[in-house]
């Protein structure tokens, strides 16, 4: 029963209303009928091929011109396209797993690979990629990998992101802060947080400007400093790869960061789920960690002054790595492999889809499309090409393997658990704790 | 107390009573004609000026789906439910208000006890079927089940309306040669007409209200519902669309002011006149 | 048809039975008519409430997560759920600050509404419209959304209560304070219940004040001895409803907490939870483990007020009617 209900009893009766209500309703329901019938229609003719993705409006277009230019060059192939935002995007293709396959093509999340190529639900591609029906000679060996499951390739990176650090560069100046090399150090940073609180600037709502938001509840900065000290967040499918005493130290480290009001307050970092909403988006920090792809909203937002810098390390180790922000997959049930291989391969390596698509799903993993594509961008975008060379350039370690089924929940369970030491609720060990229990259980298959 | 004190205190509790309660549809509506700076900055309820852009940008939508189409429809989706609802409901009704049969004991006490059944019990296995028959991201799952009287509560409401028609008229009825189905069509039914317009109203209303079932069911943007492009447009926008949003949720909640206006004299009618009457 | 029959189906059922007439052969005749009209109810709640129930009963027990197939892992998902998972815990407290918070303060102002309103002559018809709009309205997106805006940072509430000097910051941000926003959510839906109590208050014969009144009676004592008594199966009939629909609430907790029951779990309602381990997590057996105990809970509390009812509820029209 849905929540509210109420009371009135009894009516007067309305034959004009009734009348009225019936047609509408009668009419109302037919259309209903048909509109839901019409997702099954299948085009008499030719080939026609599914396509999925999620992402924001600006993607869509750009997909859907790049598709309809495959097309073109397709006759006789039809390509049903549909997307939706990420978290019904998630819900969407594990209902249709379940119900009988996924789309011929889809656009898959890092944390999807285990769980569809152990479950027979994507088509493996090592032949496809052997014989160069998905072309990969332009696209880094190991960073290909991440789309392996035991060994056989299920689907190809689509798009490569890294984090990095937005800062306002004025204000480090103000403060004596050098500009942050890929070798600072954590220790480096947390000075500089202390020295900006220290300068006692004012946000516009009268607070002082701290240095960054509180990054506790972010697990992609965890896992940079994880893997900076030589860890990592997963040590198998079924396994954390880190203890409850690392969590402690870097939740304390965190916690007292902002105690001392280095960093952003409990609840600005709570509401930060947007870029304008981000403690530095609304000025009251001098910066936040992020990855490149949303940089450039930093910039937009706040003035060309904000730059990108790398993550902070230990004693001169990276911990960032590039990560596959998309990949695409072929569905296991498909009727038209050819087809749909042919897709994934324009969509990765040709090079006026490249030209479409852009930077929307973040660098592409083809490094003559990307070169391409960025003699083309200017201001912050041009910066996180740049950023992404240097840090090319500077060393990383080799990405992780793709993380397991449950990581999602533990993303939002890590932000969760930190809260409630944010809040002072609980101490940072007892979070630890109990966040781990909960990994072990979300991770026991 | 002088009687005039007497006599207006109660007004005036009413009138305060009444501001409170009205004070955050006003600040809906005025949120959603003020300019971007104004909506976190400014107490004033009333926008320096009209910021009509905020509603030409509402019907935008979300996704590249148009306002228009999302109402739609949510208008299909509440229709379909309300045409369910009242066909199934009556029907049940009808059998368990004036027709005998075996079971109709052990029946009656279970639809009254799957009043208190809470939704979620179902929801999962629901899904599984609806899944397995390949109707999830479309509108059957939410308007199939009105068509199998699964909200007791409506024909519970029914039940108890047609209990308390005179029986003379379908007996008569009866008398002339009419069977169980012509004496439920052209007898029972138009009496009970009023039962019927409150389940459509009810049906209406919390069908277009609905979030969760609309949330598990529907995926593809152009079928969203206008609540679920609400939502999607808080995720995907900031303070400084707060202007749009408001414009978006006025336009989604209109039908509902709407409903209310149109049929509010029904519902004060139908209040005053039901009484408690046994 | 009445609200106090509502509160009491069985008895309902009792007095309106059918009356017995005719033959054995009539009643066999209409066997079959009703089966065709209980067709689609029938449909229903087999298909829709019976077999979902089991199945769900079933799942609660095994693995699932829509993908693989479901596999049986006995009681551990109540296991875990009872003595491992803290946020289990935390969302059944929520859920019960928040019920015993809110249905309260919602019945108690419908009733003051209510009699406010008895005591208005001219302008109750509207009033009555008026108080009750927002019931309608309030379960929608839209207003949840107001109230995360007016609790907010800059948001109506929190400014003048500052003005008063009472700063509370964001309340959506507060982990203290993010769950009365929804409370006040539900307050503010008064008028839904309220109308109940008009009804049930001018059903009250007018006879019963002057009696009390003769006998020397104040207002409070009349309120006492007449209203309370007189109103206790509308007020029962109230409370079993709200208490069901209060365990179940779901949309303004997800527009509060921007869906993820924040900050610190403060928001956390059982059904968001439950929303959230079974579709979000994909954990459907441990999603219908939690329907199920939800379902029990329910059960249990209804049942007990049903059973101290027999010495509050005074049914006037027990040997009335």
């Amino acid at each position: 029963m849905p929540e509210s209900r109420s009371g009135p009893r009894r009516l007067p009766s309305r034959r004009a209303v009734l009348a009225a209500a019936a047609v509408g309703l009668s009419t109302a329901l037919t259309a209903s009928l048909s509109a839901c019938s019409s997702s099954g229609d299948v085009s008499s003719e030719g080939v026609t091929l599914t396509f999925s993705w999620w992402g924001n409006d600006d993607r869509a277009a750009r997909t859907k011109k790049a598709v309809a230019l495959f097309e073109q060059e397709h006759p006789g192939v039809t390509v049903r396209t549909s997307n939706a935002d990420f978290g019904s995007y998630m819900q969407k293709l594990a209902t249709q797993a379940a119900g009988g396959g996924i789309p011929d093509v889809a656009q898959l999340d890092y944390r999807q690979i285990s769980q569809y190529s152990g479950g027979g639900a994507l088509l493996p591609l090592d032949e496809a990629v052997e014989h160069g029906t998905i072309r990969t000679s332009e696209m880094d060996e190991e960073f290909l990998h991440t789309g392996t499951y035991e060994g056989e390739q299920y689907a190809v990176p689509m798009g490569r992101g890294i984090t990095g650090y937005a800062y306002d560069a004025k204000v480090y100046a103000q403060a004596g802060i050098p500009t942050p090399r890929p070798d600072w150090t954590w220790e480096e940073w947390a000075d500089a947080n202390r020295k900006i609180a220290a300068l006692g600037l004012k946000a516009p709502d009268g607070r002082t400007v701290v240095g960054a938001n509180d990054n506790g509840v972010n697990e992609d900065i965890f896992e940079d400093w994880l893997r900076g000290r030589g860890g990592k967040l997963y040590a198998s499918q079924t396994k954390l790869g880190f203890t409850e005493d690392d969590l402690a130290e870097f939740w304390t480290f965190c916690d007292s960061l902002r105690e001392e009001g280095a960093v952003a307050e409990a609840p600005d970092t709570a509401q930060a789920n947007t870029t304008e909403m981000s403690p530095m988006g609304r000025g009251l920090a001098a910066a936040d960690f992020t990855w490149d792809a949303p940089f450039p909203g930093y910039p937009a937002l706040l003035g060309d002054q904000v730059h990108f810098a790398p993550v902070p390390t230990t004693d001169g180790r990276q911990g960032a790595y590039f990560k596959p922000s998309m990949l695409l997959g072929v569905g296991a049930h498909t009727d038209h492999p050819e087809e749909a291989t042919a897709l994934v391969d324009f969509l990765l390596n040709d090079e006026r889809a490249g030209d479409i698509l852009g930077f929307t799903r973040s660098t592409p993993p083809n490094r003559r499309i990307a070169a391409r594509v960025a003699k083309t961008l200017e201001g912050a975008e041009r910066e996180i090409y740049q950023y992404a060379q240097r840090m090319e350039k500077y060393g990383l370690d080799a990405p992780p393997a793709a993380p397991p089924r449950g990581d999602v929940a533990l993303q939002t369970a890590f932000k969760r658990a930190y809260h409630r030491v944010m809040y002072d609720l609980t101490s940072p060990r007892e979070a630890a704790r109990e966040f781990i229990d909960e990994a072990n259980r979300e991770l026991r298959s | 107390m002088n009687p005039t004190t007497r006599r207006w205190l109660p007004h005036t509790a009413a009138l305060a009573g009444l501001l409170v309660l009205l004070y955050p549809l006003a600040w809906l509506l005025a949120t959603s004609l003020k300019p971007a700076d104004e909506v976190v900055t400014s107490l004033d309820l009333w926008p320096s000026h009209l910021e009509w852009s905020n509603y030409t940008t509402a019907l935008d939508g979300v996704s590249g789906v148009p306002v228009s189409r999302l109402l739609w429809n949510s208008l299909l989706i509440a229709g379909g439910a309300v045409v369910g609802n009242v066909l199934s409901c009556s029907l049940a009704a009808y059998a368990f208000a004036r027709l005998r049969f075996r079971m109709r004991k052990a029946m009656f006490a279970f639809m009254v006890a799957t009043l208190m059944l809470p939704h979620h019990v179902v929801l999962i296995p629901q899904y599984i079927i609806f899944n397995r028959l390949g109707m999830v991201d479309t509108y059957w799952p939410l308007i199939l089940p009105k068509f199998l009287a699964t909200e007791a509560f409506f024909v519970f409401l029914v039940v108890q309306f047609m209990r308390g028609l005179p029986r003379e008229l379908e007996e008569s009825a009866r008398i002339d040669g009419c069977g169980a189905f012509r004496t439920y069509w052209s007898v029972t039914l138009p009496l009970s007409r009023p039962s019927l317009i409150t389940t459509a109203i009810f049906t209406f209303i919390w069908t277009w209200n609905d979030f969760f079932t609309q949330m598990i069911y529907l995926f593809a943007p152009e079928k969203f519902t206008i609540t679920l492009a609400l939502r999607s447009f808080v995720d995907q926008s900031s303070t400084s669309a707060y202007g749009p949003m408001f414009a978006m949720s006025v336009l989604s909640v209109l039908p509902i002011v709407l409903f209310f206006f149109v049929f509010q004299r029904y519902l004060v009618q139908g209040m005053a006149t039901s009484g408690l009457k046994g | 048809m009445s609200t106090v029959s509502t509160t009491a189906p069985a008895r309902a059922d009792r007095t309106t039975e059918p009356r017995p007439s005719a033959g054995r052969r009539r009643r066999r005749e209409q066997q079959w008519p009703a089966y065709v009209f209980l067709t689609p109810w029938m449909i229903g709640a087999a298909v829709l409430t019976l077999v979902p129930m089991a199945v769900s009963l079933w799942l609660s027990f095994t693995d699932y997560n829509l993908f693989d197939p479901p596999h049986w892992v006995g009681l551990r998902n109540y296991k875990e759920m009872l003595t491992e998972d803290p946020r289990y815990w935390r969302s059944v407290g929520t859920t019960l600050l928040y019920v015993v918070v809110a249905v309260p303060l919602k019945l108690g102002l419908a009733l003051g509404a209510a009699m406010l309103l008895k005591s208005l002559g001219r302008g109750r018809a509207f009033y009555r419209s008026a108080f009750y709009a927002p019931s309608l309205l309030g379960a929608s997106m839209s207003i949840a959304l107001v109230w995360r805006a007016l609790f907010n940072d800059g948001g109506t509430v929190t400014e003048v209560l500052g003005s008063l000097g009472i700063h509370t910051g964001s309340w959506v941000g507060d982990p203290d304070l993010a769950v009365y926003v929804v409370v006040l959510l539900t307050v503010w839906q008064f008028g839904a219940p309220m109308v109940i109590f008009l009804a049930g208050l001018q059903q009250i014969s007018p006879e019963l004040y002057e009696a009390a009144a003769l006998d020397g009676a104040g207002r409070w004592r009349q309120f006492v001895s007449v209203t309370v008594p007189m109103l206790s199966p509308v007020v029962f009939f109230n409370l079993v409803l709200e208490m069901i629909q209060s365990f179940q609430v779901f949309t303004p907790a997800f527009a509060v907490s921007g869906g993820e029951g924040g900050p610190a779990d403060s928001t956390l309602f059982y059904t968001l939870y439950l929303y959230e381990r079974g579709f979000t997590a994909s954990h459907m057996g441990y999603a219908a483990a939690m329907a199920w105990l939800l379902l029990i809970a329910i059960g249990v509390i209804t049942l007990i007020l049903f059973r101290t009812s027999r010495s509050w509820v005074f049914y006037a029209d027990e040997e009335g009617r």
